[in-house]
C-alpha cells in the first residue's frame, strides 16, 4: 500500500517537474522576459547583500539639511555646466568619489539607494504575499462551499473594490501611526480583493471537473480535494497576478512613503529618499531622479516577467 | 449599488471617526479657540459627537439624507463640507476628462499596431511602452516632466510649460460657471485665460494619463488579437479585401467594444489617481484636499470624498454592463 502510494507521488512531481521545464523552455525564448528576469534578479542580488556592499561611513549623515541646501558639483560633473546639471555633493562632506552626488544629510545618494532597495523588496513581498494568501483562501473558500458564504464574501470584495483604493490606504496609515508595520496592512487592505475574484472563478471551472468527482467517489474529503487537488491545479493565475502586482505595490508603497508616511524622514527607503528631494527639485533634481529610475527599473522588470508569465501559462496560447 | 455605498461608508465612517487620537476629533472644525471647554463640550453634545459610534452614525446618514455633510476644517474653519468639496471638485474632474482624451489618442493607436504587428518590433516597442506606463511612480514622472519643460527649458531659452496652479496668477479671472477653468475661458469669451489654463493642463493632464494607456494598449491589443482569429476575418481576406480594409472595417469595429466600455472604469480609476498629481503639480483639485484631510483627521471631508469617488466607480461599473448590450448585439440579458 505505502509503496504504490509514493510511486503515485513521484509521478505526480515527475509531471510538475516537466511542466516547469516547459515553462521555463518558453520562458527562455522570449528576450524581454529573460531581461525582466536578470534585472530583477540583480535587484534581489543587490537586496541580499546590500549590508555588505554598503560602505556605513558613507551612509552616516554629515549634518541636517537645511533650506538652503549648500551643494557644489565636482568630479567629472563640473565640465557639464553648459546644460546646467549633474549631481551634487553636500559641501560638508570629505573628498571622496561620489558618482550620484549626496543628499541632503550629506549621505552617498548611491549607497543609499542599494540600503533601499531590501526595505522595499521586503516590504512589497510581505505585501504580495499577505495580500494573495488572504484573498486566495477566502476566494477558494467561497466558490468551493458557495451558497451564503459565497454571496457574503461576493458582497465584501465589491465593497472593497469600489472603494479609492489609495485613500482606503491612506486613512489606515493616517489613523494607525506611523509605522512600517501599519503600511503594509493598510496595502494589503486595498490589495487583496482581486484574488479573491481570481479564485473564486477559477474554483467554480475546476470543481465541476469529473477528476473531482473521481476523488469524492474515493473518499476524498473536502479539505483534501480543496487544497491538495484543485488549489495547486488552479494557482497559476495567482502567481502571474501577484509578479504583475510585485511592481505595482512597490510603486504604491514608495507613494505613501512620498506622500508623508515615512516613521522617520532618514529611513532609507525609494519614496522616502524621493520626497527628501522634490522641494528642491530644481536646485537638487538628482535627489528624485536617481530613486525613482530605480523604483521604475524595479517595477518594470518585475512587470517584465509577469506579462511574460502570463503569456505562457495562458492554456489558450500555450500549446 | 445602494448596498456598496453603505458599505463604503460604514467602514470609512468607523475607521474616521472609531479611533480619535490627537488632531483627529469630529468636534474640530466646529469649535473656535476662543471657546472654553463647557463650551467645547455643549458643542460636542449638540452633534452628538460624545454618543457611542453606531448612533453617531444613525446621526450622520440622517444628516447626509438631508442634505447636510457636516462642517470641514479645511480652507477656514467650520466651512460646509460640500460647499469646499464642490468648489474643487470640477477642477479634477477637468483634469481626469483630459487625462482619459490623453489616453484614449494615445493608447488605443499603441494597441492596434501593437496587435497588428504582433510578435514583430513595433509590437515590442509598443509593449515597453505601455509596461513603461504603469511601472511608473506618477509623482516621480510628474516632477520629471516639469524638471524638462518647465524648469531646462526656460534655463535653455525655450517656451516653457507651467509647472503648477490652475491658472497663471496674473492672468485675471472670469466669472465660474462650471469650475473648469478651461470651459469657463472659453465660456466668458477670453481665450488667452483658456488657453492659459489649457497650457497648465496639459503636463498634470499626461502625467495622469501615462499609467492608463499602457493598460489600454494592452487591453485593445489583446481583444484584437482574439477578434482576428474569428472566422469572419479569414472569410473577408478570403473575399480578396486589402488588409486594410479587414483591419479597420471588420476587426477592429468588435474588438473595440471592451476598450471602450472600459474607458469609463479609466476615468473612475484616474478620479482617485489625481491624487498624487494634484499633490505634484500643486493643483487646486479636491484630491489635494483630500490629502489635507487625512492628514487633519477630518473625518467629514474624508467620508464625502470617498463616497462620491466610490459612487463614481459603482455607476462607471454599471454604465459598462449596460453598454455592452448596447453595442454588442449577441449580447442579450
Amino acid at each position: 500500500m505505502k509503496r504504490i502510494s509514493a510511486r503515485v507521488r513521484t509521478g505526480e512531481w515527475a509531471a510538475r517537474w516537466a511542466d516547469l521545464k516547459y515553462t521555463l523552455f518558453l520562458l527562455r525564448k522570449n528576450v524581454l522576459v529573460m531581461s525582466g528576469l536578470i534585472i530583477s534578479l540583480f535587484f534581489i542580488f543587490l537586496a541580499l547583500t546590500a549590508d555588505i556592499i554598503v560602505n556605513p561611513i558613507l551612509a552616516t549623515p554629515q549634518g541636517y539639511p537645511n533650506d538652503s541646501y549648500p551643494f557644489e558639483r565636482r568630479w567629472m560633473w563640473s565640465a557639464y555646466s553648459i546644460i546646467n546639471w549633474g549631481p551634487g555633493i553636500a559641501l560638508y562632506h570629505g573628498p571622496e568619489f561620489l558618482p550620484i552626488g549626496t543628499d541632503g544629510w550629506g549621505r552617498d545618494l548611491l549607497q543609499m539607494i542599494v540600503l533601499a532597495i531590501p526595505v522595499d523588496l521586503q516590504n512589497a513581498v510581505i505585501i504580495v504575499t499577505g495580500a494573495a494568501v488572504f484573498g486566495t483562501l477566502l476566494g477558494a473558500l467561497a466558490g468551493y462551499v458557495g451558497g451564503v458564504l459565497d454571496e457574503a464574501v461576493l458582497r465584501i470584495t465589491d465593497i472593497f473594490l469600489a472603494f479609492p483604493s489609495l485613500v482606503l490606504a491612506l486613512v489606515f496609515a493616517a489613523l494607525f501611526g506611523r509605522s512600517v508595520e501599519t503600511l503594509r496592512l493598510a496595502i494589503i487592505l486595498v490589495w487583496w480583493p482581486p484574488y479573491v475574484r481570481l479564485m473564486r472563478g477559477q474554483i467554480l471551472g475546476e470543481k465541476e471537473k469529473s477528476y473531482v468527482e473521481a476523488l469524492r467517489a474515493l473518499g476524498a474529503g473536502h479539505l483534501r480535494i480543496l487544497f491538495r487537488h484543485i488549489i495547486p491545479n488552479s494557482i497559476y493565475p495567482i502567481l502571474v497576478q501577484a509578479t504583475l502586482d510585485f511592481g505595482g505595490v512597490v510603486l504604491t508603497f514608495s507613494a505613501l512613503m512620498f506622500l508623508g508616511f515615512s516613521p522617520t524622514p532618514s529611513l532609507p527607503e525609494l519614496g522616502n529618499l524621493a520626497a527628501d528631494g522634490y522641494q528642491h527639485i530644481f536646485e537638487a533634481p538628482w535627489l528624485i531622479i536617481f530613486p525613482g529610475i530605480t523604483m521604475l527599473l524595479i517595477a518594470l522588470a518585475f512587470n517584465l516577467v509577469g506579462d511574460g508569465l502570463r503569456d505562457v501559462l495562458d492554456p489558450r496560447l500555450r500549446r | 449599488m445602494v448596498f456598496v455605498l453603505f458599505g463604503v461608508s460604514l467602514i470609512v465612517f468607523y475607521l474616521a471617526r472609531g479611533f480619535p487620537r490627537q488632531g483627529f476629533d469630529p468636534v474640530a472644525p466646529y469649535i473656535n479657540p476662543k471657546m472654553t471647554s463647557e463650551q467645547i463640550a455643549e458643542v460636542r453634545r449638540i452633534h452628538g459627537f460624545d454618543q457611542p459610534l453606531y448612533i453617531q452614525y444613525v446621526f450622520w446618514l440622517q444628516d447626509v439624507l438631508r442634505g447636510d455633510w457636516g462642517r470641514t476644517g479645511i480652507w477656514a474653519q467650520g466651512r460646509s463640507v460640500l460647499g469646499v468639496f464642490s468648489l474643487s471638485f470640477p477642477y479634477t474632474v477637468q483634469l481626469s476628462v483630459a487625462a482619459t482624451i490623453l489616453t484614449v489618442t494615445i493608447g488605443l493607436p499603441l494597441g492596434i499596431i501593437s496587435a497588428v504587428k504582433n510578435n514583430k518590433l513595433p509590437d515590442h516597442v509598443s509593449r515597453i511602452i505601455a509596461l513603461t506606463g504603469y511601472s511608473t511612480p506618477s509623482y516621480w514622472f510628474g516632477f520629471m516632466l516639469q524638471l524638462v519643460f518647465f524648469y531646462y527649458f526656460s534655463v535653455w531659452g525655450l517656451p516653457n510649460l507651467p509647472n503648477n496652479l490652475a491658472v497663471s496668477p496674473g492672468i485675471g479671472t472670469v466669472p465660474r460657471v462650471t469650475g473648469m477653468p478651461v470651459l469657463d475661458g472659453l465660456l466668458a469669451g477670453n481665450l488667452l485665460y483658456a488657453w492659459d489654463a489649457f497650457c497648465h493642463l496639459i503636463l498634470p493632464a499626461f502625467t495622469l494619463a501615462f499609467i492608463s494607456l499602457g493598460f489600454l494598449a494592452r487591453i485593445v491589443r489583446a481583444s484584437m488579437l482574439e477578434v482576428m482569429r474569428q472566422d469572419y476575418i479569414t472569410l473577408a481576406r478570403s473575399k480578396g479585401l486589402r488588409e486594410r480594409v479587414v483591419i479597420y472595417r471588420h476587426a477592429l469595429k468588435n474588438a473595440l467594444i471592451p476598450a471602450v466600455t472600459l474607458t469609463g472604469l479609466f476615468f473612475a480609476g484616474l478620479l482617485g489617481g489625481a491624487l498624487i498629481t494634484e499633490f505634484v503639480f500643486a493643483l487646486p483639485g479636491v484630491g489635494q484636499l483630500s490629502l489635507q484631510a487625512v492628514f487633519q483627521g477630518d473625518s467629514n471631508f474624508i467620508l464625502l470624498y470617498t463616497l462620491v469617488l466610490a459612487a463614481i466607480i459603482v455607476v462607471a461599473n454599471l454604465v459598462v454592463d449596460v453598454a455592452y448590450v448596447f453595442l454588442d448585439p449577441r449580447i442579450k440579458y
